[in-house]
């Protein structure tokens, strides 16, 4: 009887670690072939096919992405509105979570559900224009964390992390003279770091993904975060979006567009290996709290 | 809203309402604290959601930027007639359900079984590993993915067609053929976001009380019984609050994403509201009635959140709101 | 955990600190002196931003007296920056329009400056190809300057050597096509002993825009530019029979399987890969022959490429462009007085002149490009990629046309194709529609052109026959084409008329 669990259990195991290399292997796939393209002389890359590691290795993509200070520029820009965007996100978003995740806190539905309504329905591009100049925001990187500050979709989900936390641990808190806020601060935030490292993690991938709204609401080109530029030199290349006068432009070799992505994409790929230690945290505190 | 009625209820049997206003204030005061935290984001919706949303009567306009909101005539429900009677609207319709309930059906639930199948291996080192490469396709953008899939299936020298033609003797244009359309999305959406999908639900995991298996080993429950007992109801109401949300934008099928992998020999299943609407306003910025498209969208996502929303409490989750 | 806060603190610190090296509030830190005409330019922005304060943009404030403030607008927003720009009443004093329905219908409503009876008091704008300003024009009155361009581009580009080692001619009949794609996708004109070329290669794009492969081979074998007017009757292109028996060629192509079978998922890019790599032979291309010889002799050294013009039986034949890559409008909005249009029109004439012609098409001498005798020596790419091209693709230039700019060293090849390009302009195929407004067009025109031009593909693609192809032209005609060839017609007498 024993014998035979470990058998199933091996089998199981067996099967799900190689099911998961299988998977990793072919989700890193695209990454490697940017990455190889990248690394790769043009002349080998114009003879095509799917190239995952470069037979004639070449920096001359890398040189020239850093032979001007354009990008490094906007890679600061972006790399100023995520850490300091996110920082804004998770503390209005926790600071508006936690007290919707009190079951008996009057008004509480009638908050949610408006909240929710503006998951679906906005005003659109052209009114949310008018009340960020009118907040005095526009050609400001704040026009790029303000506007939004709070996501109805993460708070939803972190007010639903929130009220899994047990009662018991914040009455004890209380009874030692926290108010709510210390509550929050002191007990639940902590409890809570993976729940936190995910939503930082969600938000911060949202802030350096944007380009549509810094291109709307700020002028001068200088604080373009990477994001506009990399589209300017991928995604225009492809020719997708149909535009007669841009038939005919010189395009930057597929070498240097796959060096732009690597360089515009890497900074914010280093951002989860680094958080996981928060998650394996949430475990140990979890353990003791039963 | 929820204290109005409870007011001007004052049901008899139950306590007078006088009493019930106080309880109300009382329970106010006792919540100064939570009130003040929640005032931020109240403000913050307010200012940066509901102002602009006088915007939705762009609607129900003809609208022109030079006139703007003010000078621009009122047309009633001209645009929805219009897009309702649109000889494509059948066609529009059921592209657009149909991705949708297969993304329901066959991507939603992806990043769960992942998630499971993670939650299973011990070796933090190993997990954290495969975690790091499986969601790095997110960042990848869809350019460069059907980029790849091109390079991989397309009939002229493609990888995975070569492959297939030594094999079988025969190719397949999955990249042209209508019947491949929709396996061909929704294998590319698996494969982009699967892993990014995983964070939320791992981080679910991450509260489930390890002693708790411990004690379900000890009781010699197989891992299925683990897995059914103690993994899933520990992930059950984030399962439940994100396919809620999901419905809410139901009829959203990823503008870029479509619009790439449209062909001539594939738009009869491919072409959905998103890129009509986007082929609409080619020629001329149809403001309002992109507009009215979108907001029958919303009108959807609203009637399925709230329904959904409502079978969960039934069932006595907890739901959205 | 307090390790964690201070490094919070300090990286919050850090990031503050470069934020603040940037100018956050948008003012600009030029030096200009106190009566230089200050100028606001919403431009587009095609490939990478040009580096902030410029050598090229510092000589063309210096030249014009001006202080300009160009606005660097991405390709893929710009329509949209540019509608809250004229919702929120913030455009720039100059503006590049595109020539679409949208914008005419704005320049209709008054917003823009008409600029017209303006233009004969300026040297350079008031003899520019009047041509230029009719394909601007909206109701017939003028309201921009165009951002000029040729005005017929397509050339037949091809392997000289494969053509002499197959002794293949170039084509001039349909027939002559087909022979000649025929024999280098199944001679290996490459002599490798495999069969792995094409004689020609399409790509998704193949039967839209000017570019349309379709409408230049159906032009060169006498059909029309994109509508024929017969009797004051408008017919599209695609119901004349130069263009049925193009497509008939080109299904005849994909039935014996001599051009490449996944041509609508191909794009562009890697269509020019095929071509770059020594795999294709033949093409209509509107840009220089000897960009293609330049990445061809990469793989391929002893590559040899020759350019023609576009020909069929009754000689030379093209369609034409439009001409412009958009044009600079002046908003009522932001200048509000004659006085200050006419100041704006000068800074565009001064453009013109010599000097900043050479500026914006080649750059700064002994930066961008040196003086060798009779040529201008490029002297780094890169540098000219980044500072010049955005100009040169943003302002009006002439390029090679005038005289008076000190010609680039190039090869034989490119002038030749430099040649053609000039003289094409005589054997250009007016689109008697290009400057006819219709309501249905400006509604459904994308719409429309989808329904023909997928069923272009299906027909080539023997997905439908003659018949089948007949009952997507009368689904096009019930879906508002007929009463687009309508409404042309009357635009057209009533053009007549005036």
């Amino acid at each position: 009887m024993l014998q035979d669990k470990t058998i199933g259990n091996r089998i199981f195991d067996i099967t799900n670690y190689t099911l998961l290399i299988l998977i990793g292997l072919i989700c890193v796939l695209p990454f490697v072939y940017v990455l190889a393209v990248s690394f790769t002389s043009p002349a080998e890359v114009a003879k095509g096919g799917l190239i995952l590691w470069p037979k004639e290795w070449s920096l001359a993509s890398y040189r020239y992405i850093f032979s001007t200070d354009t990008l490094f520029r906007s890679m600061l820009v972006s790399i100023y509105i995520t850490v300091v965007g996110t920082f804004i996100n998770l503390l209005f978003t926790s600071l508006m979570a936690y007290p919707l995740a009190k079951a008996t806190l009057r008004g509480r539905q009638f908050i949610l559900l408006a909240v929710l309504f503006t998951m679906l329905f906005g005003g659109g591009m052209i009114p949310t224009y008018f009340v960020v100049k009118a907040m005095g925001l526009t050609n400001s990187l704040w026009s790029l964390m303000i506007p939004n500050a709070i996501s109805a979709f993460n708070l939803i989900v972190l007010k639903n992390f929130f009220q899994q936390i047990p009662d018991g641990l914040e009455d004890s808190a209380r009874i030692d003279g926290c108010t709510d806020v210390g509550v929050l601060f002191r007990i639940v935030l902590p409890l809570s770091m993976p729940a936190m490292a995910t939503f930082g993690l969600f938000y911060a991938v949202g802030h350096w993904n944007q380009f549509f709204s810094a291109i709307l609401y700020i002028n001068d080109s200088r604080l373009y975060p990477i994001q506009v530029l990399l589209r300017q030199i991928v995604i225009l290349a492809q020719g997708s979006i149909g535009d007669t006068s841009i038939d005919n432009v010189e395009i930057q070799p597929l070498t240097i567009r796959m060096a732009v992505i690597v360089f515009a994409t890497v900074p914010i790929l280093l951002v989860y290996p680094f958080l996981q230690k928060h998650f394996a945290k949430g475990v140990m505190l979890g353990s003791v709290k039963g | 809203m929820k204290q109005n009625v409870s007011i001007s209820a004052g049901l008899p049997g139950t306590k007078a309402p006088r009493g019930k206003a106080d309880t109300l204030l009382r329970d106010i005061i006792r919540d100064k604290w939570l009130y003040l935290m929640l005032l931020p984001g109240i403000i913050y919706f307010i200012i940066f959601k509901y102002v602009p949303m006088y915007g939705v009567s762009m609607a129900f306009m003809d609208y022109k930027p030079y006139t703007g909101f003010l000078g621009s005539p009122w047309v009633g429900f001209k645009h929805f007639e219009r897009f309702f009677s649109e000889p494509q609207f059948g066609m529009l319709f059921r592209n657009t359900v149909i991705l949708a309930v297969y993304n329901l059906v066959f991507f939603f639930p992806m990043p769960i079984i992942l998630s499971l199948m993670l939650n299973e291996v011990r070796r933090a080192k190993f997990k954290n590993f495969v975690q790091t490469l499986i969601y790095i396709p997110h960042f990848v953008s869809w350019v460069v993915v059907v980029g790849i899939f091109y390079i991989l299936l397309t009939t002229e020298n493609g990888i995975l067609n070569e492959l297939l033609y030594q094999i079988t003797g025969r190719k397949i244009a999955f990249l042209l053929e209508a019947e491949w359309f929709r396996t061909m999305i929704i294998t590319q959406s698996i494969w982009k976001e699967i892993g990014w999908g995983t964070v939320i639900f791992l981080a679910a995991l991450a509260g489930v009380d390890l002693q708790q298996y411990e004690a379900a080993r000890i009781d010699g429950a197989s891992r299925w019984r683990q897995l059914w007992h103690i993994t899933l109801p520990a992930i059950r109401s984030t399962i439940i609050i994100l396919f809620i949300l999901r419905l809410g934008n139901f009829l959203d099928s990823g503008f870029e994403h479509i619009f790439l992998m449209i062909t001539p020999t594939n738009r009869e299943v491919g072409e959905v509201f998103d890129t009509y609407v986007y082929t609409k306003g080619m020629t001329q910025g149809q403001y309002s009635y992109s507009s009215a498209v979108g907001l029958f969208k919303s009108a959807v996502g609203l009637v399925l959140v709230l329904g959904s929303n409502w079978l969960a409490k039934k069932f006595g989750e907890e739901g959205v709101y | 955990m307090k390790m964690n806060v201070c490094r919070g603190i300090g990286i919050l610190m850090l990031t503050a600190v470069l934020a603040g090296c940037g100018p956050v509030d948008g003012s600009k830190a030029k030096s200009s002196g106190p009566d230089r005409f200050y100028l606001s330019i919403g431009a587009t922005l095609i490939g990478e931003l040009p580096p902030n304060n410029n050598a090229v943009e510092k000589a063309i404030e210096a030249y014009t007296n001006t202080d300009l403030q160009i606005e660097w607008i991405p390709m893929s927003a710009y329509d949209d920056k540019q509608r809250l720009m004229i919702a929120a009443g913030e455009l720039p004093k100059l503006v590049k329009l595109a020539y679409t329905p949208d914008y005419i219908s704005t320049i209709k409503a008054g917003q823009f400056w008409e600029l017209g009876p303006m233009l004969k008091d300026y040297a350079h704008l008031s003899v520019l190809d009047s041509q230029y300003y009719s394909n601007i024009s909206v109701e017939g009155r003028i309201y921009g300057i165009p951002i000029v361009r040729d005005l017929g581009r397509a050339t037949i580009q091809y392997r000289k050597d494969w053509f002499d080692r197959l002794g293949l001619k170039v084509p001039v009949t349909l027939e002559d096509w087909y022979t000649v794609v025929h024999a280098m996708t199944l001679e290996d004109p490459d002599g490798n002993g495999k069969q792995d070329t094409y004689g020609m290669v399409l790509d998704k794009r193949y039967n839209q825009d000017v570019s349309s492969m379709l409408t230049r081979i159906s032009v060169s074998q006498g059909g029309p530019n994109k509508w024929l007017v017969e009797d004051n009757q408008f017919i599209p292109e695609f119901l004349t029979e130069p263009f049925f028996e193009t497509m008939k060629l080109f299904r005849r192509l994909y039935t014996e399987k001599l051009i490449n079978s996944d041509f609508i998922v191909v794009d562009n890019n890697e269509a020019s890969k095929i071509y770059d790599s020594g795999r294709a032979g033949i093409q209509i291309s509107g840009g220089n022959a000897q960009s293609w010889m330049d990445k061809l002799i990469k793989t391929v050294p002893e590559a040899e490429v020759d350019v023609v013009f576009l020909a069929g039986p009754d000689g030379n034949r093209l369609p034409g462009e439009p001409g412009n890559a958009g044009f600079f409008a002046v908003p009522k909005d932001s200048v509000k007085t004659l006085e200050e249009v006419k100041q704006i029109l000068e800074f565009l004439d001064k453009l013109f002149d010599p000097p900043m012609q050479m500026v914006i098409t080649r750059g700064i001498e002994d930066r961008h490009w040196s003086d060798s005798g009779d040529y201008a020596e490029i002297l780094d790419r890169t540098l000219d990629l980044r500072e010049v091209k955005p100009y040169r693709d943003l302002l009006p230039n002439l390029a090679e046309y005038q005289q008076s700019i000190k010609p680039v060293r190039q090869p034989e090849l490119y002038q030749k194709n430099q040649e053609i390009g000039k003289m094409n302009k005589e054997y250009v195929v007016e689109n008697p529609a290009l400057t006819l407004e219709s309501d249905t067009y400006r509604e459904k025109g994308k719409e429309l052109e989808i329904i023909i031009q997928d069923a272009e593909t299906k027909f080539i693609m023997g997905m439908i026959d003659e018949e089948g192809w007949r009952a997507e032209l009368s689904r096009w005609q019930e879906a508002g084409g007929s009463q687009m060839c309508r409404e042309y017609e009357l635009a057209n007498r009533s053009r007549a008329a005036e």
